[in-house]
C-alpha cells in the first residue's frame, strides 16, 4: 500500500518532467506504467491518465505562457477540433474490450516510439542550430 | 529548425490558415479520447512540420491544447466511471512538480538527448504492452 502511494508519487514526478519537456500530456508514459507496473484495467488506466493530464496540463501551459511559448490563436482551432475528437474517441474506447483496447494501444506505443526514433535520428542528421524565436 | 524547401509557409495565423489547425486538433483528439493521451504526439509534430512552428511554440501551444482535449475524454471516462480518482491525484502530485522541471529542462537540455531516450522508452512499453 504504502509502496504503491511512493510509487505512484514516483512515476508522476518522471512522468511529468518528461511529458512537460517534450510538449506532450505523459499518457504514453502513464498508461502502459499503470497498465505494467500497477496492473490497472485498460480503461481506468487511460481514464486515470486522463484525469493526470488535465490538471498537469494546466501547469504545464502556465509555465510555458510564462516563457513565451503558446501561441494562443494557433491553439484556439486545435483546441476546439480536439474536443470535438476526443469525444468521439472516448466513445470507440468505451465501446472496445479492455484487452483488444490493450493491443490497439500497444501498437499505437510502437508507431510513437517509432516515430520519436525518426526525430532523433532527423536530430542527429543535421544539427541545425536552434531559431531565435522571438 | 528544418523547412521544407517548397513554401516559405508564413507563420502568422490568419484566419484562412484555420483548416489545418482543425485537422491536427481533430486527429489529435480522436487520439485523446481512444488512448486516454494528450495528443501533444500529433499537435506537436503537426505545427513543427506542418505549420513551421519552432519546437519550442510546438510544445507550448501543443500543451495548451491538451486541457481542451484531455478535459472532454476525462468526461467521457468519468461519466462511465473508468477513472481512479485516489491515483490519479497521487501521480499529479509527483506530476506537478515534474512539468515545472520539464518546462525549464526543455530549453536547457538537448532535444535530441530527451527524444531519443524517450523512444527507447516506448518501444520497450509498446511491446510489452502486446503481449
Amino acid at each position: 500500500m504504502i509502496l504503491e502511494v511512493a510509487g505512484l508519487i514516483v512515476l508522476g514526478l518522471i512522468a511529468g518532467s518528461i511529458a512537460a519537456a517534450l510538449g506532450i500530456g505523459g499518457g504514453v508514459i502513464y498508461v502502459p506504467a499503470l497498465v505494467v507496473l500497477f496492473s490497472f484495467d485498460q480503461h481506468i488506466a487511460q481514464g486515470t491518465s486522463l484525469a493526470i493530464i488535465l490538471p498537469a496540463a494546466v501547469v504545464a501551459t502556465v509555465a510555458h505562457t510564462r516563457l513565451g511559448n503558446v501561441r494562443w490563436r494557433l491553439a484556439m482551432p486545435i483546441a476546439v477540433a480536439g474536443i470535438a475528437g476526443a469525444a468521439l474517441g472516448a466513445w470507440i474506447a468505451l465501446s472496445l474490450d479492455a484487452e483488444v483496447l490493450r493491443r490497439l494501444f500497444g501498437v499505437f506505443l510502437l508507431l510513437v516510439a517509432a516515430r520519436m526514433g525518426w526525430r532523433t535520428y532527423r536530430l542527429s542528421d543535421q544539427s541545425v542550430p536552434e531559431p531565435d524565436p522571438s | 529548425m528544418p523547412k521544407s524547401d517548397s513554401a516559405p509557409c508564413t507563420v502568422s495565423p490568419v484566419n484562412t490558415t484555420h483548416v489545418k489547425p482543425a485537422l491536427i486538433g481533430g486527429a489529435a483528439g480522436i487520439m485523446a479520447g481512444l488512448f486516454g493521451v494528450g495528443g501533444g504526439i500529433i499537435v506537436v509534430p503537426g505545427l513543427v512540420l506542418w505549420l513551421a512552428v519552432n519546437q519550442r511554440q510546438a510544445s507550448g501551444t501543443s500543451i495548451a491544447t491538451i486541457v481542451a482535449s484531455s478535459s472532454a475524454a476525462l468526461v467521457a471516462f468519468g461519466i462511465s466511471g473508468r477513472v481512479d480518482w485516489g491515483a490519479a491525484l497521487l501521480v499529479f502530485t509527483g506530476a506537478a512538480v515534474g512539468a515545472v522541471i520539464g518546462a525549464r529542462a526543455a530549453t536547457l537540455l538537448p532535444e535530441r538527448t530527451l527524444s531519443a531516450a524517450f523512444a527507447a522508452v516506448l518501444l520497450i512499453a509498446g511491446i510489452r504492452m502486446m503481449l
